[in-house]
This record gives C-alpha cells, sequence and structure tokens, in this order.
C-alpha cells in the first residue's frame, strides 16, 4: 500500500471577552433577548460611522504577539462582500490586505513532545447575527451581529487528528491565560474549521476539504481523521478529491458534503472607506507586551523540570491560570513545590468542592497554604490534622496557626510525653508486645496507631514508632 | 469587459439586469474599467497605498457601553415581528 503524508490546518475563530461590541458601544452579551443589544451601526442603516474598540484592537495585538507573528505597522480593514441576511450591511468589516499579524508560529505539546505550527495571519473582524428557520420564514437576532471576532489562520503543520486535537486545546488554554477568550467551543465563543488534505509521501500537499461544524477539541480530532480515511480510500480507488466544504455529522460520526449554491465566491475586499488605519504606537506595544504572560505550554514544562511535578498534578495546576498563579505564589511564599502541588491538587479541591466555591472566591491566600504546609513540616501538626486545619481555614476565614491554637492541635513532640503513651498502650497489650519481642515485627503498626487514638491523633508518628523501637529492643 | 464577466458581476451584486441594461452597463462598465487601467499604469513602486485620505488616525473608541438603547425604536421599523425576533421569508 502507498505511504500517504497528512496535512491539517485550522482556522479558528475566537470572540474576544470585550464589553461592548467592535465598531459601536453596544453590549458585547450572549444570552440577552432578542436584539436588544443592536444601535444604527450594527444595523447597517446608512450614514453611520463605526469607530474601532481600542480593548479589541489590544486583544487582538495580544494574540498576534502570543502566536510570534510580524505586527502589523498599519493594519486597515476591508469590507468584505456578501449577501446573508445575518449581515444587514451585505458585507462584513474584516481584514484581508493588512492583518494585524502575519508569518507567525506557536508550540504545541502533545504525548509529552513539542511540536510547531506556522501561523498564516491573524485579523480582527466582526461576527454576524444568528437567523433561525422556521417553516416559511427566518427570525433574525443582531444581538451577535458587530462582536468582535478573532480569526486565526494555521499553515497546514499538523499531521493527524490527535494532533489538531491537541493543537486547539493548548490554544484554547493560551487565550484563557491571556483573558482574551473563554474559550467556550460549546457555546461558540471558540469556534474552529479543519481543512485537510493527503498526498503521496514527499508531493507536497494534496487537494483539500474544509470541514465546518465541528464544536469540541474531540469532534475536530474523529473528523479529522475521518477525513484522512475517506480521502486514502478514495485515492486508491482512484478517484479525484473535490475541493469542497464538508459539515462534521455528529450523530453518524462522519463528513458530508455540504450543499452550496454553485456560484462563484468572490468577496471582492476593499478597503473599507469609514475607518481610517490603526498604527499602533510604541505605547501601544508596550502595553500589549506588559500584558503578554509565560504561556501555559511553557509553565507546565518548567514546572515539570524544576519542580519534578508530573502527571495529573502538572496538568491541574497549569490548566487554569489562577491555580497555576497560586501555586507559584505558595511556593514563593515559602512551601515546598511538591506539597503545595498536593495540597492544591487534592485537599483543596475536595474542600472547595463541598463548599461549591472556587479558589479565587475562598477565604484561601497562598500565605495561609504556605504557613499551614510549614506547620506540618515542622512538626507542630500531623498531616491528618493539617487537613482538619485546612476546612476550617476555609469555612472561618482564619489563619492556620490561631486554628491550631484554638483547637489545641499541636502535635505532641515532646518525648517524654509520648513515652507515658507508649508505656501505657505497652501494658494493655502484652501479646503484641510478646510478639514483637519474638522477632514478628506485624503488631508495629498496631500498637502505633493505639498510640496515635490515645494521643487524639496529636503525637508525631514518627517519634512514635521510635519509642516503641527503642522500648522493645526492636 | 466581456458581457460574460459582467454577468457575474451582477450576479456578485445580486442585481437583476435584463438585456436591455446589460448592452447599457456593458459600455458604461467598459468605460470605467479604462479609467482604472490608466489608474493602474501608473508607476508607484515602492509607495504605500493610500487607503485613507480624509481621515485622523487611531480613531479608536474606549470599551465602554453607551447609556441610551435605541433598540426599541428600531425594531419598531421593522416590517414584521414576532415577539423581538425580525421576520423574513425562509432564506434557505
Ligand atoms: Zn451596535
Amino acid at each position: 500500500m502507498a505511504e500517504y503524508q497528512s496535512f491539517i490546518g485550522l482556522e479558528i475563530h475566537i470572540q474576544l471577552l470585550t464589553a461592548t461590541k467592535v465598531f459601536c458601544g453596544c453590549r458585547n452579551r450572549f444570552g440577552d433577548e432578542p436584539n436588544t443589544n443592536v444601535c444604527p451601526v450594527c444595523l447597517g442603516y446608512p450614514g453611520v460611522l463605526p469607530a474601532v474598540n481600542e480593548q479589541a484592537l489590544l486583544f487582538s495585538y495580544m494574540v498576534a504577539r502570543a502566536l510570534n507573528c510580524d505586527l502589523s505597522k498599519t493594519a486597515y480593514f476591508d469590507r468584505k462582500n456578501y449577501f446573508y441576511p445575518d449581515m444587514t450591511k451585505n458585507y462584513q468589516i474584516s481584514q484581508f490586505h493588512s492583518p494585524i499579524g502575519r508569518n507567525g508560529w506557536i508550540e504545541y505539546e502533545t504525548g509529552g513532545e513539542l511540536k510547531k505550527v506556522r501561523i498564516h495571519d491573524v485579523h480582527l473582524e466582526e461576527d454576524a447575527g444568528k437567523s433561525i428557520h422556521r417553516g416559511t420564514a427566518t427570525l433574525l437576532d443582531y444581538n451577535r451581529a458587530g462582536t468582535s471576532l478573532l480569526e486565526i489562520v494555521t499553515e497546514p503543520d499538523m499531521e493527524t487528528g490527535e494532533d489538531a486535537e491537541a493543537f486547539i486545546q493548548n490554544f484554547r488554554r493560551l487565550v484563557r491565560y491571556l483573558g482574551v477568550c473563554d474559550g467556550n467551543m460549546e457555546e461558540g465563543s471558540l469556534r474552529c474549521d479543519g481543512n485537510i488534505s493527503i498526498n503521496l509521501k514527499g508531493k507536497g500537499l494534496g487537494t483539500k476539504t474544509e470541514v465546518k461544524n465541528v464544536n469540541s477539541s474531540r469532534f475536530l480530532k474523529l473528523s479529522m481523521n475521518h477525513e484522512i480515511g475517506r480521502q486514502k480510500r478514495a485515492l486508491e480507488k482512484g478517484e479525484r478529491i473535490v475541493q469542497e466544504t464538508r459539515l462534521w455529522n455528529e450523530a453518524q460520526s462522519r463528513t458530508e458534503p455540504m450543499r452550496t449554491k454553485e456560484s462563484a465566491h468572490d468577496y471582492r475586499y476593499f478597503p473599507e472607506p469609514d475607518m481610517p488605519p490603526f498604527r499602533p504606537s510604541p505605547a501601544f506595544i508596550a502595553d500589549v507586551d506588559a500584558r503578554l504572560v509565560e504561556l501555559p505550554v511553557y509553565r507546565k514544562r518548567r514546572y515539570e523540570a524544576e519542580y519534578g511535578i508530573s502527571g495529573d498534578q502538572v496538568q491541574f495546576l497549569t490548566e487554569e491560570k489562577p491555580v497555576a498563579d497560586f501555586f507559584e505564589s505558595t511556593v514563593t511564599a515559602g512551601a515546598d513545590p511538591l506539597q503545595a502541588a498536593a495540597w492544591i491538587c487534592t485537599d483543596i479541591q475536595k474542600n472547595l468542592n463541598k463548599l461549591q466555591i472556587g479558589l479565587e472566591e475562598s477565604s484561601l491566600t497562598s500565605l495561609r497554604l504556605a504557613a499551614l504546609i510549614n506547620l506540618v513540616k515542622e512538626g507542630v501538626i500531623n498531616r491528618k490534622k493539617a487537613e482538619l486545619t485546612l476546612s476550617l481555614m476555609l469555612e472561618e476565614d482564619k489563619d492556620p496557626d490561631v486554628i491550631v491554637r484554638e483547637q489545641g492541635w499541636e502535635q505532641i513532640s515532646d518525648s517524654g510525653a509520648i513515652e507515658a503513651l507508649v508505656t501505657e498502650v505497652l501494658q494493655a497489650n502484652p501479646k503484641a508486645v510478646d510478639q514483637i519481642r519474638g522477632g514478628d515485627m506485624k503488631p508495629m503498626g498496631f500498637l502505633t496507631g493505639q498510640v496515635m487514638k490515645l494521643s487524639k491523633g496529636q503525637a508525631d508518628p514518627k517519634l512514635v514508632q521510635a519509642v516503641i523501637s527503642g522500648k522493645l529492643g526492636s | 469587459m466581456d458581457i460574460h464577466e459582467l454577468r457575474i458581476t451582477a450576479e456578485l451584486a445580486m442585481l437583476d439586469l435584463d438585456e436591455r441594461e446589460m448592452k447599457v452597463f456593458e459600455a458604461e462598465v467598459s468605460k470605467t474599467l479604462e479609467y482604472f487601467a490608466q489608474m493602474n499604469a501608473v508607476d508607484v513602486d515602492g509607495l504605500e497605498p493610500t487607503t485613507h485620505v480624509l481621515m485622523e488616525e487611531n480613531r479608536a473608541r474606549e470599551d465602554r457601553t453607551r447609556d441610551e438603547n435605541l433598540s426599541d425604536r428600531l425594531l419598531e421599523e421593522a416590517p414584521e415581528r414576532q415577539g423581538r425576533h425580525i421576520v423574513i421569508p425562509n432564506v434557505l
């Protein structure tokens, strides 16, 4: 069988988290009553003058910079002409000749390996409204019309559905870290179309098809792999691949051709005469740079290399920026990184789930967590008591040492006190003592447990074991 | 411009032209295109394209919502409505 090579490129649209639309002051909000956030500008009335949202520009330049693009020194807008009732003006304001960013690249991680994808361009445009087709009528809602949409076009540098899935997950994390998009694929604030072609190895790109209607990273993987298989089978039968747009059919897990009108698409782009070019000032670019953050993929790899945190823990720590930030400030506050990671990924998570709040809304601070971890390290309380302390810290909004003092939970590390406890337990359990003296160490754990119980969990377990061993000469 | 190109252009512009109109436009559009050809012939190598001549640069606005909401008045202008949706003939 011939050996094929596959090429996947993505066109990603993200809705920017601006308060208002991109060219008018209407509110940008999902889920409002139809046609409440509309004005003469976004309804395309004659004589209106759009003005671009500076926050949308800032977010767009941030994404372009994070994707290592050449930033446009003169970004201007173009009209993309087409007729569809979800766009009242009969053109979409977009960018074609001079997009905000070009010629970028970004690394993403899959299976522990870094891979690189080139970015063709990043451009800012307006979203369309929504139409609902019902019987003989089409219902129109323009709340979304004119909201800011950033399109990111990659080069066809991915090979498999797994690559595409990993890429979009990495990308989603990136835009969330930057705070420019909430990345919700189900609600459509992050949308993705894939284009794909295959060819005999070494022959370059083949004829590509585009797959739309993919609203999760998993469906992206499935649809890309399905399309690779379909194209392979077609080529092996000697058929030609038709350049077309296909839709992902979720129910049937396959792509199928989208019915389109045969008229040639020609958007007749030309510069938007209502919008002057945007030339970013040095201060604007400095602001963009100041808002960039260490990207999640590099943060994850740094935690692995620097702290030896791995697997689900490092994944969890770096998934959301606030969690990663919390972890780092806990370490900065003097906590052991592995301990901090373990607390954040398990105990804290359990408590937050119980209280049904997020980390940021809770009373827990990184200083308090570091203090708690150090109370255990210094032997003031043991791990079990520390877990109870954490619950009270969250419920009562108090420092850990205050809770330990109030509850009288300080660990007994005074060897005199522990010896008294051990003596009492040994006297009460002569059988176990004889067993150990006879060389059978099995009852050690039982005896330690009895001492811990007697101390109401406050004895230092390591010290208890040492004292028992000393007394029994084992 | 040949009549075929004109037909495509009219279609893209959603214009329904009859044969008489096609004849008229064929001549007029050709003339316009000749004018553009003259401009195209000018050597502009090395010059930055001028996209706007009269507008100040960087007309950006702050990301703040407007106080007034005209949506009710705008909706009144729609010829047909269903609740707050604007209704048009099905376009599918
Ligand atoms: Zn508006």
